[in-house]
This record gives C-alpha cells, structure tokens and sequence, in this order.
C-alpha cells in the first residue's frame, strides 16, 4: 500500500508516518518548500531511509496531482492551528480543496481526513449528554473559535466532495491531542493569560487522545476495508477530568500557577466578557462569549465505542502512562 | 442615518487587514459594508459570515453588477493595487487602498489621474496619521510647544518571530518577498509618512542601505536618512528589537516622543535648572508627564477609546464625509506620490549598494493569495 501524508511534520504527523512505517506501509511525506523536515528525519531514526518526501505546495493542482500519483490512500493532517481566520482558512480550507481535487483526479482508494472533535455543536447539547459521531455538527461556525471554524468548513467542503463526485472519504475526529512537545494543557482546561491559566470548572472531561494512540487510530483509517462514509471520534479510554488533570499535574511537581472559575459561574462570567466587549466596541478581543464557553467547557460524556469496533483500535498506551511521558519535557504546559 | 444615505461600502481581498476594516466600518454611521469579495470564495463568506455582509463574491466585475457600490476598499496583495483600483474607479467607484499603495510612483501616478480623470475619490491606508496619539502630537506641534520642527525620527521593531514573518522568511515565494523592496516594502511606508508628515516642501533627498541579520538570506534590516528643506528624518525598520512603533520629532525647543503602541506622548526638553538641580527637574518633569499620560489614557479607557486601529477608523470617517460632501480626500494625492517616490528611492539605493541581491521580479508568477498582513 502507498499511502501521502499531508502535515507529516506536525506534532501528530510525525507519529502517524511512524506508526504506517511500523505497519509496514510505504510513505510519502508531502511537505511545503518552506517545511523543515529536519525534525522528521530525527524522529524517524532509520525508519526515515524508507519514507519520500515530495516539496509541493497545497495550492498548486498538478503539482499535487504529480505527488499524489500511485496513491492508494490519502491521509491529509496539514492545518494551520493558529492566526486569524482568514490565516487559518488559507492553511486549512483552501489546500483541502486542492488536495480533494487531486485525490479525484488520480482516483485514490481513500481519503483520510483529520478533522477535530471540536466541530461538533456542543452548545446547544444538554449538560451530561454522550458525544458520539451522531451528535450534530456546529450549526453556526462562524461563532465559534477560529480554528474550530475553519475545522468545521474544511469537513463541509470534504463531504461535499463525498456527496457529489464520490471522494472515497473516511473522516476522523481527534479529540485534544496531547504528548511531549504539547504537554497536557490545554484551552479545554482553561485559558492562559499573562503567564496564569484561568482554569474554567473542573468537572468536565477531557476528551484527550495521546498522540501515539491518536497516530494508531488514524492509520487504522486508511486501511480497515469499507469505511467510506464514515466518521471516527478518537479519544482515549478513561479521560480525566479538569480538576484531576491538574491535580496530577501538582503532584508531578508541575505548578500551574491557576486562577479557578467555578463551573457555576462560566456562563456568568463569559456573558459579563460578551457584553464589556461589545460595550467598549472591542476594547477588549472578543475571544470568550457565553455560546463559545458553552460550546468548550461543558460537562459531556465522550465514546470511542465506533473506533474500537469498526477501526479495531486499541489506545495502546493508557492514560496514567501517557500523561508521564508527556511531562519528560520541560514544561508540561501547551 | 438610514440604510438609503449610508454609503455602500465594498472590500476587495478578505485576508487579515480586511477584519480591522469591517471593525472599523461596522463603528460608523455613515456607512456599511454591502458586499465583499475575493478570489478565494471561502475567505469572502468567513469574512461575510463573521461581519453580518449581505453580498459575497469571488469576481469584483460580479460583485460591482449586483451591488451597487459607493466605495470600495483593495485589502489585497500590493502587486494587485493598481489594476484593482484603476478598474475599480473606472466602474465609478471611489476607491480606498491599503498601503503599500501601488509598486512604484508611476503606478500611483497612473491611479491617481485615472481618479481625476472620473472624478472619484481615492485615499490611501496612511492610518496612522489619523491615531488620535499622532493628531495629538500634530497639534502641539502647531501651538509650538517645540519651537521649529527640525528633525523626525521613526523606529519600526518587527521581529520575524511572529506567524506572519515566519512564513516570509520561509517562503521565498511569499508575495512579500517578491515586491521590489521585499519585506520593507509591506511595512515601512507608516514609520516613514510619520515622517514626511512634518517634512514640507519637495522630495527629500535620501541615503538607505539595507543588510541582514542573523543567517536571512534576503535584506530583513534598513536604515534610511532623508534630508527635506528645513527638516531631515532617520528611519530604522529593525528584527532584531522588540515590536516597537515609535516617532520622535525633534524641534528647536524640545522633543516629543510618540509611542503608537502605548498612546503615549513624552516631551523632553532641556532643564532650566542650574547644576545638579537640573538632575532633579529632568526626571521630575518625566515622572509628571508619565502622570498626564495614564491620566488621559485611562480617561480614554473609561470612554472605551482605545482601539488599535482607532486611526483607521477616523480616516474613513473623514473618508467618506468627502465622498458624501464632494471634497478633496483627506490625504492629498501630492502626499501619496510623494512617500511613494521616497520609498522607490530608498529602495534603489538599497538595491545599489547590496548588489547581490538582484531585483526581484515585481510580479509574481502566480497569483497571489489575497492574504494581508499587518
Ligand atoms: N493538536 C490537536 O490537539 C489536534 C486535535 C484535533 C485535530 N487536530 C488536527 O490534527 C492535524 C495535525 O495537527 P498537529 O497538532 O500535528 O499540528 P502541527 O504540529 O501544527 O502540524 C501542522 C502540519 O500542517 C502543515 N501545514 C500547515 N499549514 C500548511 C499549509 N498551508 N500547507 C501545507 N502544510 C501545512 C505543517 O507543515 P510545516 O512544517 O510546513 O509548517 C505541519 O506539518 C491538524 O489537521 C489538526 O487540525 C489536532
């Protein structure tokens, strides 16, 4: 099987061409002119002789066509994860489109595309609900985050693609993917503001993935038989909640230094936010609002029944173990 | 005002600096943006969707059909500017361009009489000089609190860390890149028309050079002197300092600091005092001008007056009120020709004395993006 990973010198990329290496798959690593792939090449250690690399930018057609030829599947991870909108939708939205143009054109066998757990509607959910693959996707987008937004326009352009020419489509959800040069914090946590993380509740779980699990997960997408069609949520068995996120991370000796807001008081505080924004007519940036914090920091109930039963994935390492190999950088914070 | 007698506004290219616009726009009364538009349909429905715009387009032609457009504002890459705004004003409308205008003076020549030529408005995004900070300065200079102006310098500290100049460093395709002054060109007509500002007279005779630092490979540092009638300037664009954008104006009695970045004005002078005493007024006088200072901004912070890009918003403002009024555009054509002959001149001789880097080529071989920096 060949398969063309997109992003392959991202965070998740790197292991995901690792874990296909392991598999025994070959590899082709599309990168732009501008990547450094030096951080590849030492992650991979000897697996790196068997991967190629071709140098093609995302916007350019037949540049991707040429990369694309003798695919089998496609996994596309390339997206930007910060900047504004426009920035995020120029990494994310458009290169998806010319990549799903190419995979047509060349006539892949499957698609993979690494979308994110974010695109789903929480808000307008009930406190305590399951997320699963049949919960709705965000109806309004645009008031969402901006990579959330462009997350959630990159799959609509890829479904599009399912429904009308047939793009052999397979999309996976990752929830908060976390590992060593990530740490275990994130904005599902709480918020960082001048060197302090507002932490936001406590009660909710933490859909997290760790990396090399996510990584497995993914590559079983490409490759498990009659998939087309469907969507997978990745997230790790027994995620923690906030609060016991941060106790282990107190007890690892990692101190965070953490103003608390209590779950009661989100929807309070981030209106307050929400009205003093618009009152000072963007004194302050408009980055929390009551459907943002909705949409973030409710307390859900995650499955990765789907994944395990059609993917047949096993997240390999659990979470205890992931969490301490995570933390053997310097930081331990996003 | 009613929807009838508000202006319809149009942008072209929805990248960044097109939010600071619809910001902008969405705090007047006098106008509102009706359609937006570029060539990558995506970015003009994000930026639709986000701002509450009823027309999105990916084809200006298309969009000036069905919208109606009293002015429209070119948010795209600087190699697009003056095709854009000659067709645009061709079209009848008046035509608002973010900086770097135009390539080169001729181009800005070409669109400012092809604006003569319909009779329509143009004005250029030399926001800046409308920062209530700057408009500040301005008039304390005119009451002569620093006796004759004679010197103006402006310091721009843009280190390439950022998303922004990480990816120019990285591209060599960048369209950023490609201009005829590489990353100068996008960024240094502010700290520079802060300083012809108060620099009358013709075109002030110049002295550049650009290097690198570090291990860039392309110019990412410049230096310009410019010598006017009566008043010199120095420019420093620096990467290697902290984000700065500071303009001192040095004069006959004294000399104002402006900060753009903390609303601040400093005015430093000599002491009167003799001997050591003069060692207690200088920065006794400092620690009262530091008072004024949070005083005034923290009234403004009350009053919700502090906005980054406060300055382009009142030069819409003063924009549209011309349009509507039938008077000249708030910042002369003269002006406009003027700061982009400078900034040629610079760029030549930055070129002619770093002659390993050759020219780039001015237009890139593909279309660039419609992203927009800064
Ligand atoms: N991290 C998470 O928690 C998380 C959660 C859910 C889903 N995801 C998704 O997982 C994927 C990988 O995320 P990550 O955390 O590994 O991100 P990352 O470390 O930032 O990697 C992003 C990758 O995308 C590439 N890329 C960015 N913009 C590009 C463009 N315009 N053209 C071509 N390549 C481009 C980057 O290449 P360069 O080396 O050239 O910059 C890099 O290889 C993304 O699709 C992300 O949305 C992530």
């Amino acid at each position: 099987m060949q398969a063309v990973v997109t992003g392959a010198t991202g965070f998740l990329g790197k292991r995901l061409v690792q874990s296909l290496c392991r598999e025994g798959v070959s590899v082709r690593c599309v990168v732009r002119r501008s990547s450094n792939v030096g951080g590849l090449r030492d992650f991979l250690g000897d697996d790196w002789r068997k991967v190629d690399v071709a140098r093609t930018e995302l916007t350019d057609f037949s540049a991707c066509v040429d990369a694309l030829s003798g695919a089998d599947v496609v996994y596309h991870a390339a997206a930007g994860l910060t900047g504004s909108t426009s920035t995020l939708f120029l990494n994310t939205v458009i290169p998806t489109r010319v990549l799903m143009d190419a995979a047509l054109e060349v006539e892949v066998r499957r698609f993979v595309l690494i979308s994110s757990l974010g695109v789903y509607g929480t808000a307008s959910l009930p406190s305590g609900s399951v997320l699963d693959e049949s919960s709705p996707v965000e109806p309004e987008p645009h008031l969402r985050d901006p990579y959330t937004y462009s997350k959630v326009v990159q799959e609509q352009a890829a479904w599009e693609a399912w429904r009308e020419r047939r793009l052999p489509l397979v999309v996976v959800r990752p929830g908060v993917i976390f590992g060593l040069e990530r740490g275990v914090l994130s904005g599902r946590v709480g918020v960082q503001v001048g060197g302090r993380l507002i932490a936001m509740g406590g009660g909710q779980t933490l859909p997290y993935t760790f990396v090399e699990n996510c990584a497995d997960a993914i590559a079983l997408a490409g490759m498990e038989p009659g998939l087309e069609g469907e969507v997978f949520n990745v997230i790790d068995d027994d995620p923690p909640t906030a609060a016991r996120l941060l106790k282990m991370l107190r007890r690892a000796g990692r101190r965070p230094r953490t103003v608390r807001v209590p779950g009661a008081l989100i929807g309070g505080f981030s209106g307050l936010y929400e009205w003093y924004h618009r009152y000072s007519r963007g004194q302050l940036p408009g980055v929390i609002t009551r459907y943002r914090s909705a949409s973030m920091w409710k307390k859900l109930r995650f499955t990765n029944e789907k994944a395990r039963r059609q993917l047949r994935w096993r997240p390999e390492v659990a979470f205890d173990e992931a969490f301490r190999r995570s933390l053997q950088g310097p930081d331990g914070r996003q | 005002m009613s929807d009838r007698q508000r202006l319809r506004v149009g942008i072209v290219g929805c990248g960044q600096i097109a939010d600071a616009h619809l910001q902008e726009i969405a705090k007047l009364d006098i106008a509102h943006v009706a359609a937006v538009c570029d060539v990558h349909r995506d970015l003009a429905v994000q930026a639709a969707a986000r701002f509450h715009v009823p027309g999105v387009f990916d084809n200006v032609d298309e969009m000036l059909d069905a919208s109606r457009l009293d002015v429209v504002h070119v948010a795209t890459p600087a190699q697009t500017h003056h095709d854009l705004a000659v067709h645009l004003l061709e079209r009848g409308c008046h035509v608002y361009i973010e900086k770097p205008v135009a390539i080169d003076a001729p181009e800005v020549e070409s669109i400012l009489s092809t604006a003569h030529r319909t009779n329509r408005l143009v004005c250029v995004g030399h926001d800046q000089l409308f920062d209530p900070v700057w408009l500040d300065c301005r008039d304390r200079v005119a009451a002569g609190e620093i006796g004759e102006v004679r010197h103006v310098e402006s310091v721009l500290g843009y280190p390439l860390s950022g998303q922004f100049g990480a990816l120019v460093v990285s591209d060599p395709n960048h369209w950023v890149r490609r201009l005829p002054g590489g990353l100068f060109h996008n960024v240094i007509s502010h700290p520079l028309y802060r300083i012809t500002d108060l620099m009358p007279g013709a075109e002030p005779a110049v002295d550049a050079h650009w290097f690198s630092r570090g291990e860039a490979t392309f110019p990412t540092e410049l230096r310009a002197h410019l010598r006017g009638d009566a008043v010199t300037g120095a420019l420093t664009f620096d990467t290697g300092i902290e984000p700065q954008r500071i303009t001192r104006v040095y004069g006959t009695a004294g000399c104002l600091e402006v900060d753009f970045d903390g609303q601040t004005i400093q005015r430093r002078r000599q002491a009167r005092l003799p001997g050591a005493f003069a060692k207690l007024e200088t920065p006794w006088r400092q620690w009262r001008e530091a008072g004024a200072n949070l005083r005034r901004n923290l009234a403004r912070f009350l009053k919700s007056d502090i906005h980054y890009f406060a300055g382009m918003g009142r030069l819409f403002d003063e924009f549209y009120r011309a349009v509507l009024h039938g008077e000249p555009a708030p910042i002369p054509g003269e002006e406009i020709v003027r700061v982009t002959r400078v900034m040629d001149a610079i760029f030549d001789q930055c070129r002619g004395s770093a002659e390993r880097l050759p020219r780039p080529s001015i237009r890139p071989e593909s279309r660039p993006s419609l992203a927009h920096s800064v």
